[in-house]
């Protein structure tokens, strides 16, 4: 319950936080951290327009990715404290939950009949399927190396001690954010600011929405960042005890909205077919982290 | 079995007589009939009441043992269902078609004998009936498969079929015979006494590839992409879903008997079955034929099932239980969820190409305003393939998941390394089938019609729609109830013949209740989710009622005149996916080149197929060999009646000669 509220609160802030970084550093005064939610707020007041080409996936594909969003959401711990939904293997459950709200987020993208949401339809699923390993394999060391299997016991028994471990949070910090760039399509695969349809990937798949639902999918987007914030954070705090691990929270979340606006500040957007290079590269990078638990482990004879 | 064995007569007997319209209703009833006969003892046996009897079958065979323990059991039940459901659409799919009175008699018997032989295929022990079911059951699907006979594209896909099972025949009989030579017994009791004294390795290869070709394992798998388009939707909607998996079938019974190096074998299906379902579901990405996907998806979960095997065995070989039981487990509940998803999806892709008649999806899309329930349920069996909850996918698929983390836990590091490769491979297996699907069902039925169909596509009769819900019904029951499904399986796996044997000792189903505690927990989630969905869903169906809702075009980024062959296609979909793996994925691309002297290009047409590397690299230069030596020996079958009478008097000749010097036992 408590991670819940948490991922909460640091989504309304996360994206404000980002664009205030990029504005800072590109040396404009920007809009407040807020703006993001306002404008969320105004799009749940408005109308909206739909296409003559959509059926009811286009109506309900917002809905069904928001809620994948609020239930993953449910999934992830907090510390000590277990999420709202806890139990072995729910890993594995997280991800396909979240991949339900990805199936419909194309479909309704491929239901305007639009060719620009189509081509962003595509490669949405092509990176993200891509991505899925690299998750797998990252839980599947943590898994291997704690001997549990539920988030919340995996990220509690996690010690940092030795040097192995530090080399192997800090690849796993990576992964995550990596991981968190590409759900979210942000830069360097996507950038969110990009005016041309045709090197979008993410813009590109909501241009049809409007209103509530564009709200909705952005609020999604929003509460995915946080939510993979959550995850690095958990990596850290272990056994912290609350009053110390609930501002450590805001501040990891923080300096990770920073390092986001940062990176999308100064890396420019990769070429459309390296993508998929530096996604794989990601699952290698993993691969080093399994390596590095069975070293820790003693494994290697 | 005799109720079974005198319906099906009757019912031939009768099919030649009555009228046309009448005849489907007889399959309908028979097949029904024989389905509950038969599901009677596989309940009973489900329940841990094992029947045992035999009949006797001629001087030669002696007395053919009969049994009906649970994995048989499993199968029939699985098989019924598919048949009864296969039956009662294949009745609305012929409907549309007119057939001539003699060929709708034929294919309505070959589907009744069809049924019977993958039921008894299932229930023989002895090697030699088995074969003899196992034959009938290939030939009457072939014969089933060229219903559309006249058309040379479905003949060659038919006997194409035919080749390939009969070299899956060959392989099982020479694996029958071997153990015959060696105990002196056809029966399957005898597999234990051959597997203790002999090498189990090569026998199990040998099976492997028998009942593989079946199943449709990498490079096993070359006729699935031909049979399951050709054949008629209710048909191929059998046959992936069922018969296919009697492959499978075929080969955990062969498992139960094997008695060593359990490790090494289990390795080396998960092995083959990750590259199987890599390649099956990357091949099914690209194939505008949307029936061939479909085909190719199948070898996708032959893939995933095998993972499953695969782990069992490693549990037995590791001594450890929970290993066993799940990941035998996840396999044969993921042979159930195929069967019905993927049935169910033949079955709409059935009513597509009823209305539409194609089978390339570039040339539909819309269908769901033409078509809204068979979208629907091509929506719901593509998010159950794709293992996304809360369908019966993710079921057997987070059994399979859990799997592979247990087996994390042993210590020998190449089986570490391995499963967590197994872990990865099944991960991007799902990504992929989200890529499938998303672009099949995007691509069916979404957006605007691409081409004028030469007539209007509607929804479907009722007659048609009705198996389907049924089948999504039980997928439902799966996906709410899962802790029950689970709860068979281990009872049927704690019944197996291996866990008889020495090395599992221990083997108690109860180290499987945590996780079907857990598998209750996930239901009772997945029914949140849908709840929160609702909820949601609330909430804005609230918000909008006051709001203006407008309807526009679709945003063409400023562009008046869009046409609808302007949509993006799948092939678009799917073209970088194909360029990323075009090691593996050849396509071949025709067109005319623009020539120097061109001034004034005329039309021209480009166009552009996926191969299958494995098919074209490994096979087709294979019997390319193969014709280039057998041509040398083209001497023999001259034609000259002269040289055959010649090659009989050397023939009775050498048989003289042999006897003569007692050198023939």
């Amino acid at each position: 319950m408590l991670s819940f509220i948490l991922i909460l609160i640091a989504g309304v802030f996360f994206t404000g936080v980002i664009i205030r970084t990029k504005s800072i550093a590109s040396g404009r005064k920007g809009p407040g951290i807020l703006q993001p939610i306002s404008d969320v707020v105004r799009l749940f007041k408005k109308g909206a327009v739909y296409s003559q080409t959509t059926s009811f996936i286009f109506q309900v594909a917002p809905t069904i990715y928001f809620s994948s969003v609020v239930m993953a959401m449910m999934l992830i711990p907090f510390g000590q404290s277990k999420g709202l939904i806890s139990f072995n293997g729910d890993f594995v459950f997280f991800a396909y939950v979240l991949a339900l709200g990805k199936f419909f987020s194309i479909i309704s993208a491929m239901d305007t009949g639009s060719s620009f949401e189509g081509m962003g339809a595509s490669r949405e699923s092509l990176y993200s399927l891509l991505a899925e390993p690299a998750f797998f394999i990252l839980m599947g060391s943590f898994a291997l190396l704690t001997g549990y299997t539920s988030f919340q016991e995996m990220f509690a028994a996690l010690h940092l001690g030795s040097y192995i471990s530090y080399a192997i949070a800090i690849l796993a910090t990576f992964v995550l954010v990596m991981i968190a760039m590409i759900e979210n399509s942000r830069m360097p695969i996507d950038d969110p600011k990009t005016h041309l349809e045709l090197t979008m990937i993410h813009e590109v798949m909501i241009l049809d929405n409007s209103g509530f639902d564009l709200g909705l999918m952005l609020s999604a987007g929003y509460l995915k960042f946080a939510l993979y914030g959550a995850i690095i954070v958990n990596l850290f705090i272990g056994m912290v005890p609350y009053p110390y691990a609930i501002p450590l929270f805001f501040i990891i979340q923080f300096l990770l909205a920073i390092i986001i606006g940062l990176i999308e500040s100064f890396i420019a957007r990769f070429r459309m077919s390296h993508n998929p290079q530096f996604i794989f590269a990601l699952t290698s990078v993993s691969l080093l982290i399994f390596f590095g638990v069975l070293l820790v482990l003693g494994k290697f004879i | 079995m005799d109720v079974s064995w005198a319906t099906t007569i009757v019912a031939v007997v009768l099919m030649c007589f009555i009228p046309s319209a009448k005849k489907s209703i007889l399959a309908i009833v028979t097949v029904i009939i024989n389905a509950i006969v038969t599901s009677i003892p596989a309940i009973q046996a489900l329940g841990g009441a094992t029947s045992d009897f035999s009949f006797y079958a001629g001087t030669f065979l002696g007395d053919v043992p009969i049994r009906i323990d649970g994995l048989s059991a499993w199968f029939i039940l699985i098989i019924n269902f598919t048949s009864v459901t296969g039956v009662i659409y294949g009745t609305g799919y012929l409907k549309a078609y007119k057939n001539p009175a003699f060929k709708l008699s034929i294919h309505w018997i070959l589907f009744l004998l069809f049924h019977l032989s993958m039921v008894w295929v299932t229930l023989l022990q002895n090697g030699f009936a088995f074969l003899i079911a196992w034959e009938i059951m290939s030939l009457t699907s072939m014969l089933l498969v060229i219903f559309d006979g006249h058309n040379t594209k479905t003949l060659q896909a038919g006997i194409n079929y035919f080749v390939q099972m009969h070299i899956s025949i060959v392989f099982l009989t020479i694996g029958f015979l071997w153990v015959y030579i060696e105990t002196g017994s056809f029966d399957f009791d005898a597999f234990q006494a051959f597997f203790t004294t002999n090498n189990n390795l090569w026998l199990f290869i040998i099976f492997f590839v028998g009942f593989g070709l079946k199943a449709g394992f990498i490079p096993l798998h070359s006729w699935l992409p031909y049979a399951h388009p050709a054949a008629p939707s209710h048909i191929s909607g059998v046959m992936s879903g069922v018969i296919v998996k009697l492959g499978i079938y075929g080969l955990i019974r062969v498992i139960s008997y094997v008695q060593s190096d359990f490790i090494l074998l289990g390795e080396i299906i998960i092995s083959i079955s990750i590259l199987t379902g890599l390649y099956g579901i990357l091949n099914a990405a690209v194939h505008r034929d949307f029936k061939k996907m479909l085909a190719y998806c199948t070898i996708e979960n032959i893939g995933i099932i095998g993972i499953g095997i695969g782990l069992g065995m490693i549990g037995l070989g590791s001594h450890s239980p929970l290993l066993y039981y799940l990941g035998f487990g996840g396999a044969l509940l993921h042979v159930l969820n195929h069967s019905l998803f993927k049935s169910l999806l033949f079955f709409a892709a059935g009513s597509v190409y009823q209305q539409t008649h194609t089978r390339d999806m570039e040339r539909l899309g819309g269908l769901i305003k033409n078509m809204p329930q068979t979208a629907i349920i091509f929506l719901i069996g593509a998010i159950a393939i794709a293992g996304i909850p809360p369908f019966n996918g993710f079921v057997s698929e987070f059994v399979i998941y859990s799997g592979l983390i247990e087996g994390l836990k042993s210590d020998n590091i190449n089986l570490i390394s391995l499963l967590i490769l197994s872990f990865a491979g099944l991960s991007l297996m799902g990504g992929l089938s989200i890529l499938t699907f998303t672009k099949s069902f995007g691509t069916l039925f979404l957006g605007n019609q691409r081409e004028t169909l030469p007539h209007q596509p509607f929804e479907v009769s009722r007659i048609m729609l009705f198996p389907q819900y049924l089948i999504i019904a039980v997928m439902l029951s799966v996906a709410f109830v899962p802790q029950w499904y689970l709860d068979i399986v281990g009872n049927l796996l704690s019944g197996m013949a291996l866990v008889s044997h020495p090395i599992a000792q221990g083997f108690e189903v109860s180290s499987l209740a945590v996780y079907s505690k857990t598998l209750s927990h996930i239901s009772l989630y997945s029914l949140l989710f849908i709840a929160v969905i609702g909820l949601f869903w609330m909430i804005r169906h609230y918000s909008q009622k006051s709001k203006s809702i407008f309807v526009g075009n679709t945003w063409g980024c400023a562009y008046v005149a869009p046409n609808n062959r302007m949509q993006y296609t799948g092939k678009s979909y799917s073209k970088p996916l194909g360029k990323m793996f075009s090691f593996m994925l050849i396509e071949k691309k025709r067109y005319p080149e623009l020539m120097a002297g061109e001034i004034f290009p005329q039309t021209r047409k480009y166009s552009s197929h996926y191969l299958d590397f494995i098919e074209h690299y490994l096979i087709d230069n294979a019997i390319r060999l193969l014709l280039t030596i057998v041509n040398y020996f083209k001497f023999i079958q001259n034609g000259r009646v002269q040289s055959y009478v010649m090659y009989g008097i050397v023939f009775i000749l050498a048989i003289f000669i042999l006897t003569l010097l007692n050198l023939l036992k």
